[in-house]
C-alpha cells in the first residue's frame, strides 16, 4: 500500500466537498473528492460505493447521502432526557457528593430520585394499605394505587394474619402496655423477654441468647461487641448489609471473601495466621442468603474455623422458622445445630415483628455482648408487644402447625419456580422463601418493574448496591398462605412484562450470567 | 454438495481470525475481503493483553511484535488523578478458562498495532492454515433459497462474476455489514451518544507505555505504535463534533492542551506528523441478530461499540474463537446449528456483556467525571492490586460487576491512602463542573 500523504486533505473536508457536490447533482466532482478520501475510512464505511459516485441513478444517489450525512453529522439525540437520566445512572454515583455544605450538597441526588419517580421507576417506599397477606393493596411513592398478589412482604408463614399470633400481642398490650420504656440493661425487659430467649435458645440449640431491637442491631452489634481493631473479619461477598457494616466499622483488616467459596476462606485463614498469631479472626456469614437463595456448606466452614482459631457467625434471619426441620432452617438442614459458634438472626421475616438476636453456648459471651455490643445496651429494648408476637411465632414454628404451614410454603414456593423456569426465566439458588428471579440489566428491570405495578403482581426489585450492577432481579418472597395457582398466574404476569420491557427497550441481551 | 463448509465475508480481526481457526481445524473455507492486503481501516488499533494473549495462542504474537512495540502497565489520568497498572495475570486466566475452557497463550502485555500491518498477517496466517482467500473480491448478493442463505454472487478481482456456495455463510463485514444490511437486519440495544475521535501518528518523541488522559468532557490518549511512530487520539462527546470540525488540527492541538497541557507541549514542539488527521463519528452502539438460517455474524458486525474503550479488535478475536468453536462442533455433527449458535448467542449476550455494554456506552457520553468517581480515583491511588481489577475491568477482563459492587467500593474507601486534598479539580469542583460543560470549540 502506499502510506497516505501527510499533505493530503482531511476526510472531513472531502466529506463535506462530496455532499456539497451532491447537493449539486455534481457526480464528477463527487467522485473526484472520493478518489482522495482516505483509505481507511473507505474500508471502514464498506457500505458506500466510493468508486461509482460519477454513474450513480437518482436513488442510489439519495441513498449515498443519506448514509454519509448519518456517518457525519452528529446523530439526532431524540431521548427523553429524564427517562435516559433515571435508567443510566445508579445509587453509588452519588455515594460522593461535592461540597462542604453536608445538607445542599444532597441535592443531585434527590434530582436524581426525582427523575426515577417522575417515570415511575423508582422502586422504593411503597406504602401499604392493609394488612399484607398473599394478596396486598399498596400505594407507591407518587400516591398511585395497586392491588396485587404479594410477594413483596416477608412474612414467610403467613403471621402477621394468623389468630393466636395477634392474640399474643393483643395480650401483651392489656398486660404490659405499649412501651418497654428502658434499656434491657437497665428495666426494659420483662418475664416473656426471658421466655423468648430460652425458646430461641431451644430452637437453634444455643442457650446464651440476646435480645436486640432490629435485625440489623443484631448483626452490628455482635461484631461491634466483639472485634477490636487489630482483629480480622473475613466475610462472604453477599453478606447482609448490617454485617458488611460492622465488618468496616471494627476493623480495616476485611477480606471478602468469593461468595459461599469455604476453600476461598480456608486460604486466606492460612494467610492471615502465618501474619498474625495473636490476634482474632471472625468469619461471618449468612445461612439462605437473602438476594441469591443459596447457602454455604456449614459444616466444613466451622470445622475450617475451628482448626485456625477462628470464629464462625452465622446469620439465619432469612432461613429460621421457615425452613429446616421443624423450622430449624440452614442449621438444621445441615444438621449442625448447636455446633456453630455464634448464631444471629431477626425476627423480621418468619417471626412477625421487629427484633434480632444473638445465640451461642457461651454464658461470657451474652454478658460481653450485652455490654459492649451497643445496640443491645443503648437501645429501647423489644416493645412487650413484640417480644409476646416472637415469643408465639416461636412456639408455632416448633408445632404440628408449623409443619404443615411449611409444606403449605414449599408447595407455593415449586409452583412459582416452576411456572417461571416454564416461561424460560431464570430462579436463582435453592427452593427456599425467597425467590431470585433474574433479570440482570438494571433498566429492563426498571422498566419491567414500571410495567408489573398495573398488572397486579407485586414484587421488588433488588438492584445495585443490593446486587452488583448488571445483576438486578426480582426478589420474590413466598408465604404459606400463597395459593400454587395465584403463584402461577403471579409467574406468568411477571414473564409478561418482562417480555415487554425487553421489547419497550429494544434489547438483544438475555440474562445468562456471563 | 457444496464446495465449502463456510464462506467468511471480510478478511479482518473477525473475519481472518475466524477463517484460519475453521481451517486449522480441517474445514473447507472460504475467506473474501473487497480489499487487496496491505490494506488500512479505520481503527484504534489497540490490542489489550487478552488480544495480544488470543495472537499468541494462535501462534501469530511472535510476529505481531517483532515490528510492534509492545507494554505491559498503562497509564489512566483522569482530571489530574493519575493511575497506573496492569491487568493482572490471575484475572487474564480466569478470563480465558471462563470463555474459553482453557488459559493456554497467556500474556500481559498489550500493543497498539497499525491495521495495514496486523490485517494483512491475519489474511496470511488463514490462508497458511488452509482457507482459500480471495482479496479484492466484492461480494454484490446473497444468494439464497427460501430464508435460507445458501452462498454468494460477487466480483472478483479481474471483474468475472462468481458464485460460491457453503453451508454457512458467515458476516465478518464490520459495522456497516453488507450482510446485516442484505438481510435488513434491525438493531437492538442503540446508544445513539457517542465520541467522535480524531487522530493522526507522530515521530519525534517516545513517551514508552501508552497513557490516557481525560478531562471534563474531552480525552486523549498516546500509544506507541509501527514505525517508530505514536498514534495521538482525541475524543469528546459527539455533540461537540460540529464544532470541533470547523478547525480539525488546530482543535486537534487545542484538545490536546485543555486535556492534558504536558502531552500537547510534547506534540506541538517535538512531534513530527506523518499522516493526515482521521475522524469518525461512526460510533454509536448497537447490537443485531446474531444468527439464521444460513448465515452467522461475528464481530463489529454483530455489536459494535465506541472506540473510547479501544475494545473491537480484541473483542473481534474472542468472537472468532467463540463462533469458529460453535460452527466447528456442528460441522463435525456434535450438535445441531441451532445448539450451536444458542450456546454463541448465550455468551455473547450474557448479563456480563450487557453490563460491559453498558459501561462502554456511559463512558462514550463523555459526561464529565462526577465528584465520586474522581474520589474513587483518589481512593485508589497506592492500592495497587485495585487498580490493576479497575484496568482490567476497564478492558472487559474481569467482569464489570465484579468491581462496581457495593461492599467493594465501601472498601475501597475505607482502605485510601490519599485524600483530594492535593488534587486541584476538588478546589471549586462546582465551577470546574460549570466549566466542563462549556464547549470548547464553539
Amino acid at each position: 500500500m502506499s502510506l497516505p500523504e501527510l499533505d493530503q486533505r482531511d476526510d472531513d473536508e472531502l466529506i463535506g466537498t462530496i455532499l456539497a457536490a451532491a447537493g449539486r447533482q455534481d457526480r464528477e466532482a463527487m467522485a473526484a473528492a472520493a478518489a482522495e478520501v482516505s483509505e481507511m475510512t473507505r474500508n471502514w464505511a464498506t457500505h458506500i460505493p466510493w468508486d461509482e459516485f460519477d454513474s450513480l441513478d437518482e436513488t442510489a444517489l439519495n441513498e449515498v447521502v443519506a448514509d454519509l450525512t448519518q456517518m457525519w453529522e452528529p446523530v439526532d439525540l431524540q431521548v427523553d432526557a429524564d427517562e435516559e437520566y433515571a435508567l443510566d445512572k445508579n445509587a453509588y454515583d452519588f455515594y460522593r457528593p461535592a461540597g462542604r455544605n453536608l445538607m445542599t450538597r444532597t441535592e443531585e441526588f434527590h434530582g436524581w430520585v426525582e427523575a426515577r419517580r417522575r417515570t415511575e421507576t423508582w422502586q422504593y417506599s411503597r406504602t401499604l394499605e392493609a394488612a399484607p397477606n398473599s394478596i396486598a393493596q399498596i400505594t407507591n411513592d407518587i400516591g398511585r394505587r395497586t392491588r396485587g398478589i404479594n410477594f413483596n412482604s416477608q412474612d414467610y408463614l403467613s403471621f402477621n394474619t394468623h389468630p393466636a399470633i395477634r392474640e399474643a400481642a393483643t395480650k401483651a398490650m392489656r398486660d404490659y402496655g405499649p412501651h418497654s420504656a428502658g434499656s434491657p440493661m437497665v428495666l426494659g425487659n420483662t418475664r416473656i423477654s426471658d421466655e423468648l430467649e430460652a425458646s430461641l435458645g431451644e430452637l437453634v440449640r444455643a442457650e446464651q441468647v440476646t435480645l436486640f431491637p432490629t435485625g440489623w442491631a443484631a448483626g452490628f452489634g455482635a461484631m461491634a461487641g466483639l472485634v477490636r481493631q487489630e482483629d480480622h473479619v473475613l466475610i462472604d461477598r453477599l453478606a447482609h448489609s448490617c454485617l458488611q457494616q460492622g465488618a468496616r466499622a471494627t476493623t480495616r483488616n476485611v477480606v471478602r471473601y468469593e461468595h459461599l467459596n469455604v476453600e476461598a476462606v480456608r486460604r486466606h485463614l492460612v494467610d492471615i495466621r502465618r501474619r498474625d498469631s495473636r490476634n482474632g479472626i471472625l468469619v461471618v456469614t449468612d445461612g439462605l442468603f437473602s438476594v441469591d437463595a443459596d447457602w454455604p456448606d456449614l459444616v466444613t466452614l466451622q470445622r475450617v474455623c475451628r482448626e485456625h482459631d477462628a470464629t464462625l457467625l452465622v446469620d439465619v434471619a432469612h432461613d429460621l422458622g421457615s425452613m429446616g426441620p421443624g423450622g430449624t432452617g440452614v442449621l438444621g438442614l445441615q444438621e449442625v445445630l448447636g455446633d456453630i459458634d455464634i448464631v444471629m438472626g431477626a425476627f423480621s421475616k418468619t417471626f412477625c415483628s421487629n427484633g434480632g438476636f444473638v445465640a451461642s453456648a457461651s454464658p461470657a459471651l451474652k454478658q460481653y455482648l450485652k455490654m459492649f455490643g451497643g445496640s443491645h445496651f443503648f437501645s429501647n429494648a423489644l416493645s412487650p408487644v413484640q417480644t409476646a408476637v416472637v415469643l408465639e411465632a416461636s412456639k408455632i414454628i416448633r408445632s404440628a402447625e408449623g409443619d404443615l404451614l411449611r409444606s403449605r410454603l414449599r408447595t407455593a414456593v415449586t409452583a412459582l419456580r416452576d411456572e417461571l423456569t416454564g416461561h424460560g426465566l431464570t430462579c436463582m439458588g435453592e427452593p427456599s422463601p425467597i425467590v431470585p428471579l433474574l433479570i440482570g440489566n438494571e433498566k429492563l428491570a426498571r422498566i419491567a418493574n414500571r410495567l408489573l405495578f398495573d398488572r397486579g403482581v407485586l414484587a421488588f426489585m433488588v438492584e445495585f448496591p443490593v446486587t452488583p450492577t448488571g445483576s438486578s432481579r426480582f426478589r420474590l418472597q413466598v408465604q404459606a398462605n400463597h395459593e400454587p395457582e395465584e403463584a402461577r398466574a403471579a409467574a406468568r404476569i411477571i414473564a409478561d412484562a418482562i417480555t415487554d420491557a425487553r421489547t419497550y427497550l429494544s434489547s438483544a441481551f438475555g440474562s445468562t450470567e456471563r | 454438495m457444496s464446495r465449502y463448509d463456510a464462506i467468511v465475508i471480510g478478511a479482518r480481526c473477525a473475519g481472518a481470525s475466524t477463517g484460519m481457526l475453521l481451517a486449522r481445524q480441517g474445514h473447507r473455507v472460504l475467506v473474501l475481503d473487497r480489499s487487496s492486503f496491505p490494506s488500512d481501516v479505520i481503527s484504534t488499533h489497540f490490542l489489550w493483553p487478552h488480544g495480544t494473549s488470543y495472537l499468541n495462542r494462535w501462534g501469530l504474537l511472535d510476529q505481531v511484535l517483532a515490528v510492534t512495540p509492545s507494554h505491559t502497565e498503562v497509564t489512566f489520568v483522569n482530571d489530574g488523578i493519575p493511575l497506573t497498572g496492569s491487568v493482572p495475570d490471575e484475572l487474564l486466566r480466569a478470563y480465558f478458562r471462563d470463555w474459553h475452557g482453557d488459559d493456554s497463550g497467556v500474556v500481559r502485555t498489550y500493543a497498539s498495532v497499525r491495521r495495514h500491518v496486523l490485517d494483512q498477517m491475519l489474511v496470511e496466517a488463514a490462508s497458511k492454515a488452509g482457507a482459500e482467500v480471495r482479496t479484492n473480491f466484492t461480494v454484490r448478493e446473497l444468494i439464497t433459497e427460501g430464508d435460507q442463505v445458501v452462498g454468494v454472487r460477487g466480483r472478483d478481482s479481474d471483474g468475472q462474476l462468481v458464485e460460491e456456495r457453503a453451508r454457512i455463510v458467515i458476516g465478518a463485514d464490520g459495522r456497516n455489514s453488507f450482510v446485516a444490511r442484505t438481510l435488513g437486519l434491525p438493531k437492538f440495544d442503540e446508544r445513539p451518544r457517542c465520541t467522535f475521535a480524531y487522530w493522526s501518528y507522530y515521530s519525534g518523541f517516545d513517551l514508552g507505555p501508552a497513557q490516557l488522559h481525560r478531562r471534563g468532557r474531552l480525552a486523549c490518549a498516546v500509544a506507541p505504535t509501527n514505525h517508530d511512530q505514536n498514534m495521538v487520539l482525541v475524543w469528546g462527546p459527539s455533540e461537540w463534533s460540529r464544532e470541533f470540525r470547523r478547525d480539525v488540527s488546530g482543535n486537534f492541538q487545542r484538545a490536546l492542551d485543555f486535556v492534558s497541557p504536558e502531552l500537547g507541549e510534547v506534540v506541538r514542539t517535538q512531534g513530527v506528523r506523518a499522516e493526515r488527521v482521521y475522524g469518525t463519528l461512526d460510533q454509536s452502539a448497537f447490537l443485531r441478530p446474531l444468527a439464521g438460517p444460513g448465515w452467522v455474524l461475528v464481530g463489529d458486525a454483530e455489536s459494535a461499540k465506541d472506540q473510547c474503550t479501544a475494545i473491537g479488535m480484541t473483542h473481534a478475536f474472542r468472537g472468532a474463537e467463540l463462533v469458529a468453536d460453535a460452527l466447528g462442533r456442528w460441522f463435525s455433527g456434535d450438535v445441531s446449528l441451532e445448539a450451536a449458535m444458542a450456546s454463541y448467542e448465550g455468551r455473547r449476550r450474557s448479563q456480563n456483556a450487557a453490563a460491559y455494554y453498558d459501561y462502554v456506552c456511559t463512558l462514550a457520553e463523555m459526561r464529565p467525571y462526577r465528584h465520586d468517581e474522581l474520589q474513587l480515583f483518589v481512593a485508589l491511588r497506592g492500592n495497587q492490586q485495585e487498580i490493576d481489577r479497575f484496568v482490567a475491568t476497564h478492558a472487559d477482563v474481569a467482569p464489570v460487576s465484579e468491581f462496581f459492587q457495593a461492599s467493594n467500593l465501601l472498601l475501597l474507601n475505607d482502605a485510601a491512602k490519599e485524600t483530594s486534598a492535593g488534587y486541584p479539580v476538588f478546589e471549586d469542583y462546582p465551577a470546574t463542573a460549570r466549566m466542563y460543560q462549556q464547549n470548547l470549540f464553539a
